[in-house]
């Protein structure tokens, strides 16, 4: 089920090498309009700098990026980030404020500076996302007493209430236990499905990829190792390439399960 | 934001705030060493109209704008470092402004410049060479918030080295004025001061409301806030040129009066909660209303000697961060 639809994000060439060491890149990507990627791969494979760059948070040191075909050069600030909405992976260890407090910080990009309060729209797109993530009894409680998932649930409410278009997530489930990894991919799937968001995940969990992505990117030292559907990036060979480690994959259900083995190496 | 915010009373402690503010206002240019009545004032008896219009008066309404300048510069600070102990004072404003103020009394220029005296104009030119200075530096290596601090503290220990050469070659009664000078003091006020000063303090308040946006997109991480749309270097210029033209202004009246700028905003957020809508507003007010009292207390504790008002905030200062450190702990 690979996409060919038209890409809504795509970079060529891009590449972050500073000081001529060899980070990220050159690579050549396209997200297709609706679809999940999943950008899989071991730590320090160039996952995050991969996010920021496609996200504009760093400036590539080569390689051109667009947006719905225009060149991010063109776009400011403030418009890109009403284009793809970020969910980091760090975040300040304490957030003074309360859920619905950061959801709508979420409406930065669609604010001005004169306004004295925010608009009627502004509180109608919080309430869209809180409903949406299911966290509504949450609106009010400080995010600091929040448990990881709960947590997890508002930065992502936050950057639906950004309304843009693309959705870029780094390593959403990490530090998240089973039931919560569950409730995330259930909401991703939710939003995939019922928003026809656009979707780009960085990840290391092979069966979180497995579960999301319509397509999986794999990344090794900076480099695109294969970019295909689950099935076929899940294969013992590509993925022993790519982690060093040997994995066993079960077939069978919609997705490709793996299994890490233990010993060799 | 829409309701009320987590842990404050928003709309509550302004009003609070405002009513305070009121009161000093009111009460404190009628109290001092020598009481004056509110009704001989208004009945034009000479004593008590010269003590009350060309005395007290001025001199709170320096109070209140310097304690609100350094309450809101403080909060800008603290979000923009995101640190709760960081101070106008943090990148060697107030070294550099004492700087400028010794070499002006080494050189006894004491002559006036646009109503101001120069040792005033020159130690606001140390504060601003010394906030160019640590922002240039920092500038180079992208003007990360670390090496900000570190390019403070680089610039502030230099003036400091320079402070003492200069002293050490002055004579006694010099360097007598150039220590006097440095515990901050709200002594010698008239109206010139006032109109300096007030200019400098709201439109930096006005500026840092509009920017409240993005001081609170700060409290959720400088990586979040750009995927959003804050251009942070820019904004980083911005509050640290805003906060900057408001101290350098604030000492070159007054001398540098510390720890202001770090017990308001404190306790404002503790009742008002962190949406700098209102946080600003209530830091202005609360600002004010604690310098003026302090500065009350300051001319009257001792009466008929008067304490200089720094130093009341700095014997207050000490046992506040003392209490933050056991009290406040549960907090963290």
């Amino acid at each position: 089920m690979t996409r060919t639809g038209e890409p809504i994000l795509s970079a060529h060439g891009l590449a972050w090498n500073p000081d001529g060491r060899q980070i990220l890149g050159p690579l050549d990507l396209d997200v297709v309009r609706g679809e999940c990627l999943a950008v899989v791969g071991p730590n320090g494979a160039g996952k995050t700098t991969l996010l920021r760059c496609l996200t504009g948070l760093l400036r590539p040191t080569a390689g051109e990026m667009r947006f719905e075909g225009r060149p991010f050069a063109t776009l400011t600030r403030r418009a890109l980030a009403r284009r793809i909405a970020y969910v980091p992976q760090i975040r300040p260890a304490r957030v003074p404020l309360s859920v619905e407090e950061v959801v709508l910080l979420g409406r930065y990009p669609h604010l001005s500076a004169f306004q004295i309060a925010p608009r009627q729209e502004d509180f109608a797109a919080v309430d869209a996302a809180l409903a949406r993530v299911g966290i509504e009894a949450l609106r009010r409680r400080p995010v600091d007493e929040l448990s990881g998932g709960e947590r997890q649930a508002a930065f992502i409410a936050a950057a639906l209430a950004q309304e843009s278009e693309l959705l870029v997530l780094d390593e959403p489930t990490i530090h998240l236990d089973a039931r919560h990894q569950r409730d995330l991919a259930d909401l991703l799937l939710r939003l995939a499905s019922e928003s026809g968001r656009t979707v780009l995940l960085a990840t290391h969990d092979l069966n979180l990829a497995s579960l999301l992505g319509d397509r999986l990117l794999a990344l090794s030292a900076g480099r695109v190792l294969a970019c295909d559907t689950p099935a076929r990036i899940l294969e013992p060979g590509l993925l022993e390439d790519l982690f060093q480690a040997r994995f066993e994959i079960v077939r069978g259900g919609e997705r490709p399960v793996t299994l890490l083995q233990l010993g060799g190496g | 934001m829409r309701g009320k915010a987590r842990s404050g009373h928003p709309g509550t402690t302004l009003f609070i705030l405002l009513i305070l503010w009121g009161a000093v206002f009111l009460i404190a240019p009628l109290v001092g060493s020598q009481r004056v009545d509110l009704a001989d004032v208004l009945r034009g008896d000479p004593t008590a109209s010269v003590i009350f219009w060309q005395l007290r008066l001025p001199r709170v309404l320096l109070a209140l704008l310097a304690g609100a300048g350094l309450a809101v510069s403080g909060l800008s600070f603290q979000t923009l470092f995101r640190n709760e102990l960081a101070e106008p004072y943090t990148l060697g404003i107030a070294t550099g402004a004492a700087l400028g103020a010794v070499l002006a009394l080494r050189l006894e220029e004491s002559g006036v410049l646009w109503g101001m005296p120069l040792v005033s104009l020159a130690s606001f030119a140390g504060a601003i060479s010394a906030t160019a200075l640590v922002v240039g530096l920092a500038w180079k290596r992208r003007g990360s918030t670390a090496t900000l601090l570190l390019a403070g503290i680089a610039v502030s220990l230099s003036c400091s080295a320079l402070i003492l050469f200069t002293q050490y070659l002055s004579d006694s009664t010099q360097t007598f004025r150039m220590v006097r000078w440095m515990m901050g003091g709200l002594s010698v006020v008239g109206y010139g001061e006032v109109m300096w000063t007030a200019p400098w303090v709201l439109g930096g308040a006005a500026i840092l409301l509009a920017l409240r946006w993005d001081l609170n997109l700060l409290l959720l991480g400088e990586e979040l806030a750009a995927s959003r749309g804050v251009d942070l270097v820019r904004l980083r210029i911005k509050v640290l040129g805003v906060a900057s033209l408001m101290i350098g202004a604030l000492v070159a009246v007054a001398g540098p009066i510390g720890f202001v700028g770090l017990m308001v905003p404190h306790m404002i957020r503790r009742w008002v909660g962190h949406d700098h809508l209102f946080l600003a507003p209530a830091c202005l007010l609360g600002g004010g209303v604690f310098l003026a009292s302090c500065d009350l207390a300051a001319r009257t504790v001792m009466a008929p000697a008067e304490l200089p008002v720094g130093v009341l905030t700095a014997l207050l200062g000490g046992p506040f961060f003392l209490w933050l450190l056991v009290l406040g702990k549960k907090d963290r």
